[in-house]
């Protein structure tokens, strides 16, 4: 008979204490899994929503994050030009985001504007209907809660208002434009009502024509390996703009975040602390009341070791059956979790908290494995130092 | 809040990372230079001090103003913005609209409403003449800004939820056990012909006062690792904000949790134990 198959009887005969013990296990081995999913989750799920569409920079204006203010970059078409004559790069495309109106019957609808390059963009997928073309200045894209608030499919005409002024009681800047498609665009949050142009019409609605403005500007490099190097060329070749790789923002909006990360490093800790000593108190226990069983064992001829890996693996049995059950229990929870935490404002719909990945499955496992281990050590210690005589005089009394 | 007819006095705030932005420049102090207020952490970041001269402009290569600096603040703590890595410098209202190229033009109003005035009848009596406005009361600003933390406190109260779930259960299995190791002492108190109801009145008061221990020693590292995650997270956001925060309420809500579990987890085992024959309980049934 095996160490492992001697340790789940011993767990069998104890049904009641094995259940509680593998509730506790589960439970904290839920926990530690989405600990880890959240850890590494983050960063994972917004460098997979940067780099969709394989653009892997952006530039900003200077000490700006992408559609964190409303600076825009003078000059676009320029600089883009000049980005697209580099051999570095396979395609630049600049964006323009601005607040603006669609008239609704007889009202104004809030929207948000993206002004587009259509040969080269990453902003949205089209879900019906066809793409702009680089030259369509009077094809729009609306996203589906544009295309509800403003009653239009593909097809329709709508109009939309840029630059309201009060004074004039009157819209300074207006436009019909023709429903060429429905898209989803990618960094919305859910029900942002947003729309899209090329680039010019959307800078005559903003008032940035003149300035030729653009909120950022995608860069993709022929190869990833290159883009440390590009980046750094294009730093110094335009010192009036940040130059971001995904790297770079994956790592900005880690530290936006570093809370929860410090948090899953807390939890998944503590998940770790609560497993060590549930499995070390219910072994332990449970060798204080063999002690007599182990005596005689060893006085049969029963090696210490053979005594020591049954309660090793005791503790093994244990905690693999809790893991079992806990990431089960883990992945549940931490679609809960997830729905709770991208509720967040502002946040695109399309970012995740908690990315389930066969590495963090592998992990945890692996940790609470070692962790199961480890509390079966001063056990099976107890176990192995014994005194035979003594415990069986003491059990025959 | 502005008050209606005010002077417009009311101090713009802008981004160093907006529009305008602020870089420190050696420059002759001039006399009829514009004041600013500079955020503590720009002036530190800077190393500015009141009565400087810095170069203010809306991009880095039109750096067409200069100001002195008046005054450095430190901004009330905004939980909305500690994450951020913004600094602020104030100027008066004209000295940005020219600074900006826009004159007569502004983000928003304060207004402040005579007393009485409903702000729900304002909002809506402003509404109905808007054209390039909308008109929000305070309440409803402070709802929609307030949304981030209720999504941070939901996620606080689940995190909690399956806290004390996972204490339930751990706490449930050492009383079981510690009840459990009372088996021989149980069974040799059957045999002198100590009745149930009291065996399982001890084990019932042990479990109590080891939940009682628990409850203590938990609030104190409780109140221990709090102070350690306001002290850690004031230094690492440099703020003054408070992250954690153990109220008599919530040592209560802990502590009666913690001994209710303890008693009922004790109740459970001491009644099992009670329950089997001595002979069982003596190991030899």
């Amino acid at each position: 008979m095996t160490a492992l198959t001697w340790g789940l009887k011993r767990l069998i005969r104890q049904p009641l204490r094995t259940a509680l013990s593998l509730a506790g296990i589960a439970v904290a081995a839920a926990m530690l899994l989405d600990m880890v999913m959240l850890s590494g989750g983050i960063d994972k799920s917004f460098s997979d929503l940067l780099l969709r569409r394989g653009f892997q920079m952006r530039l900003t204006p200077k000490g700006t994050l992408p559609f964190d203010t409303e600076a825009a970059i003078s000059g676009a078409a320029e600089i883009v030009d000049a980005l697209r004559r580099d051999p570095a790069i396979v395609a630049a495309g600049a964006v323009l985001g601005t607040a603006l109106y669609g008239r609704s019957a007889d009202s104004l609808v809030t929207l948000f504007g993206y002004g587009i390059q259509p040969e080269a963009q990453s902003l949205y997928q089209v879900t019906a209907g066809e793409d702009l073309t680089a030259g369509d200045t009077v094809g729009v894209l609306v996203s589906e809660p544009a295309a509800r608030l403003l009653g239009a499919t593909v097809g329709d005409t709508v109009t939309l208002v840029g630059r309201l002024d009060p004074q004039v009681v009157t819209a300074a800047v207006g436009r019909r434009l023709l429903v060429r498609g429905v898209v989803r665009w990618l960094y919305d949050y859910r029900g942002q009502p947003s729309v899209g142009t090329v680039l010019p019409v959307m800078q005559r609605l903003a008032g940035q024509a003149a300035a030729n403005g653009a909120s950022l500007i995608l860069v993709k490099a022929h190869d990833d390996a290159e883009v440390p190097a590009l980046a750094a060329r294009l730093r110094e070749r335009f010192p009036q703009i940040e130059v971001n790789s995904v790297t770079d923002l994956v790592r900005h909006f880690r530290e936006r975040l570093v809370y929860f990360r410090q948090l899953s490093y807390i939890l998944g800790s503590m998940s770790l602390i609560v497993a060590v000593l549930l499995i070390a108190t219910l072994l332990t226990i449970a060798v204080n009341e063999r002690l007599g069983e182990i005596a005689t064992l060893r006085a049969i001829g029963v090696s210490r070791r053979t005594v020591v890996a049954q309660v090793l693996a005791e503790g093994v049995a244990l905690t693999l059956a809790g893991a079992v059950l806990g990431i089960a229990l883990g992945l549940m929870t931490a679609r809960y979790l997830d729905a709770i935490l991208t509720s967040f404002p502002g946040l695109p719909a399309a970012f995740s908290f908690f990315v389930p990945r066969a590495g963090s499955l592998a992990l945890s496992a692996f940790v609470l494995l070692v962790t199961g281990s480890v509390a079966g050590l001063y056990p099976a210690w107890l176990a192995a130092r014994a005194p035979i005589a003594a415990t069986l005089r003491a059990e025959a009394t | 809040m502005m008050k209606p007819g005010s002077l417009p006095i009311l101090l713009l705030v802008a981004a160093i990372t907006g529009r305008p932005v602020a870089y420190l420049c050696a420059q002759r102090p001039g006399a009829q230079l514009p004041a600013v207020a500079v955020e503590r952490r720009l002036a530190q970041d800077l190393s500015l001090h009141v009565g400087d001269t810095v170069r203010l402009g809306t991009a880095p290569d039109s750096m067409r103003m200069l100001a002195i600096v008046g005054a450095i603040y430190e901004p009330r703590p905004d939980p909305a913005e500690i994450t951020r890595d913004e600094r602020y410098v104030r100027l008066h209202l004209p000295d940005l609209a020219a600074l900006l190229g826009a004159p007569d033009r502004v983000d928003r109003f304060g207004i402040g409403l005579a007393p009485g005035t409903p702000p729900d009848s304002a909002v809506a009596a402003l509404e109905q003449n808007a054209f390039g406005y909308r008109a929000y009361s305070s309440a409803s600003i402070a709802s929609g800004s307030s949304q981030t933390f209720l999504v941070v406190s939901r996620f606080h109260r689940a995190i909690a939820v399956i806290t004390i779930v996972a204490s339930a259960v751990f706490l449930l299995c050492i009383m079981l056990l510690k009840v459990e190791e009372r088996r021989m002492d149980a069974a040799v108190m059957r045999f002198v012909g100590v009745r149930r109801r009291t065996i399982f009145g001890a084990l019932l008061l042990e479990a109590g006062l080891v939940a009682a221990v628990g409850s203590a020693v938990g609030t104190g590292l409780a109140l221990i690792a709090g102070a350690a995650t306001n002290a850690y997270y004031r230094r690492f956001f440099d703020t003054a904000l408070t992250f954690s925060l153990i109220t008599p309420g919530i040592v209560l809500f802990s502590v009666a949790l913690s001994l209710a579990l303890g008693f009922a987890a004790g109740a459970a085992a001491a009644w099992r134990l009670v329950h089997t024959r001595p002979m069982v309980l003596w190991g030899r049934g």
